[in-house]
């Protein structure tokens, strides 16, 4: 899964719970760079209805960090997705 | 299968998860994510210490019901690389704030028949008080943060990812309220 390596160019996105389940895929790979503000919009013209039904309350890390989506200056958002990175959709979270 | 996409599993649903268990640990940290039982034995024994005169042990198993709707089975899934770091982050956290001498944390992945160990958490401290609030708390950020997933399957129907924050799927937690959360 996380050892996938993409082709050249790409970057992994992986999908857990309720957003595996919508996309139907754990992981699959998307061109880079793609700005981290632009990735929602990007997975909704491609999954239509997913942005309001999953996407708004996911998190999202690139390569294990988590990217802050709400900071007021926006510096998060602002960050590229490089070809190579890891890119993961994160949930609300259930263990216990 | 019900038309459009959806946010609920079919009844053919399959976990992905490692085949074997995913471990982070050090001498006083233990961590794991595993497809195999919980064995609280050797979680106890880990954190046994002559120089600690109390650990605590909690256990929590899958129960049968949500919201009055019985449940059939469980499954859990995890983005295993993150949730093993944000575990032993929680638990380096932990040890520091409650002067804790060892702690460990192991949680299930894949199916879970009802009445089984999901998690267990043991923890041990010079005294009774610290081990107490330590197990509570690590068990909390647990639920709060660690990127694990549970599928509840419902008998004879679909099955429902959880979310621990709001106890209903796929609800938005406002802003304010996020920020409220603890840093780790």
């Amino acid at each position: 899964m996380a050892s996938t390596k993409g082709s050249a160019g790409h970057f992994t996105i992986l999908y857990f719970a309720a957003a595996s389940t919508f996309t139907r895929k754990t992981t699959e790979h998307l061109p880079a760079p793609l700005r981290v503000r632009d990735l929602f919009t990007k997975l909704n013209d491609t999954y239509p209805g997913i942005k309001d039904k999953v996407l708004s309350s996911c998190a999202v890390t690139v390569n294990l960090e988590y990217v802050d989506l709400d900071d007021d200056d926006a510096s998060g958002a602002d960050k590229e997705i490089q070809a190579g990175d890891e890119v993961a959709i994160i949930p609300p979270v259930s263990s216990g | 299968m019900a038309s459009g996409p959806s946010t609920t599993e079919g009844s053919t649903f399959t976990p992905d998860i490692p085949s074997e268990a995913v471990v982070k640990a050090t001498d006083d940290i233990y961590i794991e994510l595993t497809p195999h039982d919980l064995d609280s034995r050797a979680l106890t024994t880990f954190v046994r210490s002559p120089n600690a005169g109390a650990t605590v042990l909690f256990i929590g198993t899958t129960r049968d019901s949500f919201n009055n709707l019985p449940v059939s089975g469980l499954a859990y899934t995890s983005y295993t690389p993150l949730a093993k770091n944000t575990l032993f982050k929680i638990a380096t956290t932990i040890l520091e704030k409650h002067k804790c001498t060892k702690i460990a944390i192991s949680h299930k992945l894949g199916e879970c028949p009802i009445g089984e160990e999901s998690i267990v958490i043991a923890v041990s401290a010079p005294h009774r008080k610290a081990a107490w609030l330590a197990g509570e708390e690590a068990l909390e950020m647990t639920k709060d943060r660690a990127e694990i997933w549970k599928l509840e399957r419902f008998e004879g129907g679909e099955g429902v990812w959880r979310a621990n924050r709001d106890g209903v799927m796929g609800n938005k937690v406002p802003k304010e309220e996020e920020k409220g959360l603890p840093k780790v």
